[in-house]
């Protein structure tokens, strides 16, 4: 299953103007690029929207507005790779989740639209330098296309980085447990299989229709699911199946391979691993969708979930991490890969799980995952590395303009931090 | 590895913390059940030691045990004879970590969720001594934690604290040094605002929360003033016995402490103020997100609050919770900790710890009191747990590395002077586990043929909960 990442992702005209020709030199920082090694007391040359140099002793444009950052580090923005940031508000309360449509098949529902650009926790995410997100829309069982968004902007539009980043599909679970019994779970397996199968039976003789339509055949009504899965179809656009347990992902995998279908990626959780090498072979990208879980089973080593990103390392498996789909708490993306790292990713590749790597797999990486000359200027500026919770990400660049880092939390801090102390206060008894 | 002199040789066992799987650690196959050995004498050497107490950190210090008691810490402490040395040389070790918020040991549900005062409940008699987070939390340094009932109601069950004997019976767990504990509840779940219930109950509103608290506590004064009158004979009839106001007669006379769920600063304040009318104090508001808004009211009160490091934004009552609230309450003088609430962050909880220092700057040896001494002081048992001080149970953790870093991992973990956790002797049993499971699995496939036995399948612990069943999994998905 041979595949070109990011041959699908419509990248979208950058709506920010680019301003002039001036440029910002930040200079003094540990510069770490993740697609090479760090370069020390490095110089970051940006201009508009884009990083045009960085090095250790290249020249400094003369109009170039210098900022010092001496003894900081940077790196490129954390690439968060599924969070339904912009879709959802207080989790509780129904009115702000714009997360799960109802029905089956909603392969036309695009997750941009609903995009909510004030939300307050994108400045949340932000100030912990996840400055880009993947956004996934997740009802029914074909949920509809993802996009990669930029945490900061003035409406879902300009903060759209790439629509139709995927198709989802969320391939039925096999697993039993005290709330379903395996009767149940093999019926609404089964029933959704049929679903699955029968829509793509379906979408290909509305292909095959409207092929013939084209070439002056009978015309036919237009169906937006199944516009929506043509691109699938045709390997244009990757289908991304999410499925978790070892026996799951080994039915989506076959049922991939009957449906020939070349261009998906994997959405999974630690099972991943007991699935390595046919992950390798099969040249299937992964998506291990959180490091910080419990292990599923009682029977299974107490860091099962932790060592999984080794073990797909290990395999040679093409992987990034996410951390489940927490909106509110999508800063702590980056220690789901130091918990990795802890137990056995090499640290060089833990970083690029959530940078680098994630930007390869969604399609993105000709913008960001890295620094180099040529990529967006979408960055942070940190006291050291990210992966580390006494790490603090102190400043970021998005497209080349520095991000205000202040937020609902910091507000609240600033507030009551300084709220006169009451000395004086005494017990009513 | 430190090399070791030859006198040390002489006299006692060595513990080479990075290449022994076998010495100290035994047969790997040993049963789990087997109570592990207390040596007569144990000696921690060379380590970085986060004492969590008046000694602050100490690098390159040793730890005397004898017995499952501290006796001695400093530097350069004579090897006594026959004594287990443990060289950790490079490493750092904590005392064992205390969760004052936990509900991963609880057979079946934690929430008596049909009355709105259920507070003649005991946790203490659900305890579940062999689920496996126990074994998965003392592997992530904990040593102790607080077992509270649910949220369901305004006043909720009694609490059991309990230390992580893995392998030991459910009444063995129970740490006895600990005062007695009951959940309150505020907010949101006592008033059933996130439920799909049938039936509603009283109350609906935070209003109604506090009157439905204040009327219990006031039929408890009564209930305390007829048994009085019953023994001074004044009233021949005793009255009827009733186990709901007999544990708040307990809070009113300060024999029984409440830990009460909460968020905001509104409801804070109202439960100190029904304490204060009633004569004693709240020991502890758990979440308590809105905290850091009455952070001096709290510490006037003599309050402790046990809150979570950044969880946020998951109900319409943490809208305002910040991930400085731990910050900001400890500047202002309360004891805080850092709780975990799932059975997943439990294992991690030195990392939660740390964000105290990423939000707002806690110095880092007071990060760790996070999840040390302060949860200790907030269940009462500070003169038994929670810092590595000379009389001390020996609850420990030893560290790969800084215990506030992302990359450290625990090696071993010590309760009551006994390895409960050995990382060396967990990657050398799983051979084991697996063989046997190997055996199992093909003696199930001799028996019955036509059983599925795909082993991936059909166990019992589930993956992901299924579609929410908002009563049964409210405390767990909506602290």
């Amino acid at each position: 299953m041979k595949r070109s990442l990011g041959a699908t992702a419509l990248l979208l005209p950058l709506l920010a103007s680019v301003a002039g020709a001036d440029s910002i030199a930040l200079v003094g920082a540990t510069l770490h690029p993740i697609s090479s090694e760090p370069i020390e007391n490095g110089i970051l040359i940006l201009e508009g929207d884009r990083i045009v140099a960085l090095g250790k002793d290249i020249d400094i444009p003369p109009n170039a507005t210098v900022v010092d950052v001496a003894g900081k580090h940077i790196y490129p923005s954390l690439v968060h790779p599924g969070a339904p940031l912009g879709l959802t508000e207080i989790s509780s309360v129904r009115g702000t989740r714009d997360t799960h449509e109802i029905g089956d098949i909603n392969a036309n529902i695009r997750a941009e639209v609903a995009f909510n650009a004030d939300s307050m926790l994108l400045p949340v995410a932000l100030s912990g330098g996840v400055l880009i997100s993947h956004v996934v829309p997740q009802g029914g069982v074909l949920t509809g296309t993802s996009a990669i968004m930029r945490l900061d902007g003035w409406n879902w539009r300009d903060m759209t980085v790439a629509s139709s980043v995927g198709m989802h599909l969320r391939y039925p679970s096999f697993r039993s447990s005290r709330r379903r019994s395996q009767e149940q779970v093999d019926k609404e397996k089964k029933r959704a299989l049929e679903v699955i199968n029968k829509t793509f039976d379906d979408a290909r003789a509305y292909a095959k229709a409207k092929e013939a339509a084209g070439k002056g055949g009978a015309t036919f009504d237009t169906d937006s699911n199944f516009e929506a899965l043509i691109p699938v179809l045709d390997g244009r656009l990757a289908l991304h199946i999410h499925a978790r347990e070892k026996a799951q992902i080994e039915s989506a995998l076959d049922w991939a391979a009957e449906q020939e279908l070349d261009n998906i990626v994997l959405v999974t959780g630690p099972d991943a691993q007991y699935v390595a090498t046919r992950l390798a072979e099969e040249e299937v990208p992964v998506i291990l969708d959180g490091v910080l879980e419990v292990p599923s089973r009682d029977w299974e080593p107490y860091d099962a979930a932790y060592t999984a990103a080794a073990r797909l390392h290990e395999a040679g498996v093409k992987f990034c991490i996410g951390d489940g789909g927490d909106a509110s708490n999508a800063r702590n993306l980056p220690f789901h890969a130091s918990m990795a790292a802890a137990f056995g990713l090499p640290k060089d590749e833990a970083i690029k799980s959530v940078t680098l790597y994630a930007a390869e797999i969604l399609g993105v990486a000709d913008d960001y995952g890295s620094l180099e000359a040529g990529k967006e200027a979408t960055f942070i500026v940190t006291s050291g590395d990210p992966l580390e919770i006494l790490s603090r990400v102190e400043r970021a660049w998005m497209a080349g303009r520095e991000l205000d880092l202040n937020d609902r939390q910091k507000e609240l801090f600033e507030k009551y931090n300084s709220r006169p102390r009451e000395p004086e206060i005494t017990p009513r008894g | 590895m430190r090399s070791v002199r030859n006198a040390v040789w002489a006299t006692c066992t060595i513990v080479l913390l990075a290449t022994s799987a076998g010495a100290q650690t035994g047969d790997p196959s040993a049963s789990h059940n087997d109570l592990p050995d207390q040596p007569r004498v144990l000696l921690v050497t060379h380590a970085t030691l986060w004492t969590s107490g008046p000694q602050g950190v100490l690098e390159d210090a040793d730890m005397l045990v004898r017995a499952g008691r501290i006796v001695r810490i400093g530097r350069g402490l004579r090897v006594p004879d026959g004594a287990v040395v443990i060289d950790a040389t490079g490493r750092h070790v904590t005392p064992g970590m205390i969760d004052a918020h936990n509900h991963s040991m609880i057979s079946g549900g934690v929430n008596e969720g049909t009355h709105n005062t259920t507070s003649e409940v005991r946790i203490q008699d659900v305890i579940n001594p062999e689920s496996i987070n126990i074994y998965r939390q003392l592997a992530g340094g904990l040593t102790a934690v607080n077992l509270l009932h649910g949220s369901a109601n305004s006043i909720d069950g009694q609490s059991a604290v309990i230390k992580l004997r893995w392998g030991q019976p459910a009444q063995a767990l129970l740490l006895d040094g600990a005062r007695p504990g009951i959940k309150f509840a505020l907010g949101e779940n006592p008033k059933q605002s996130n439920w799909d219930v049938d039936e509603r109950r009283y109350p609906q509103t935070r209003p109604g929360v506090e009157q439905s608290i204040r009327e219990r506590f006031q039929a408890a004064v009564d209930y305390r003033r007829a048994w009085k009158e019953h023994q001074g004979g004044a009233d021949r009839v005793p009255p009827r016995r009733d186990l709901q106001l007999e544990a708040l007669v307990e809070i009113l006379e300060g024999r029984r402490d409440i830990h009460s769920h909460s968020y905001r600063a509104d409801e804070i304040l109202m439960l100190m103020e029904i304490a204060e009318d009633f004569g004693f104090r709240v020991k502890c508001f758990q979440h308590v997100l809105e905290g850091y808004k009455v952070a001096d009211e709290l510490a006037a009160h003599g309050a402790t609050a046990s809150t979570f490091s950044d969880w946020w934004a998951y109900k319409f009552e943490v809208i305002d919770a910040i991930p400085y609230n731990g910050a900001i309450m400890w500047d202002r003088g309360v004891v805080v900790s850092f709780n975990s609430d799932s059975s997943e962050l439990a294992r991690r909880l030195n990392l939660e710890a740390a964000k105290a220092v990423r939000y707002g700057g806690v110095p880092e040896d007071e990060a760790l009191k996070f999840v040390t001494i302060n949860p200790a002081i907030q269940i009462g048992a500070q003169d038994r747990v929670g810092s590595l001080e000379a009389g001390k149970d020996a609850d420990f953790a030893v560290w790969s590395g800084h215990p506030l870093s992302n990359y450290s991992i625990v090696e071993q973990t010590w309760v009551d002077g006994r390895k409960y956790f050995d990382r060396e002797k967990d990657l050398a049993y799983r051979e084991v586990v697996a063989a046997e499971r190997a055996e199992l699995l093909e003696k199930s496939r001799g028996a019955s043929e036509e059983e599925d036995d795909d082993d991936e399948n059909g166990d019992d612990e589930v993956a992901e909960e299924p579609e929410a069943d908002p009563t049964a999994g409210n405390a767990r998905r909506h602290p």
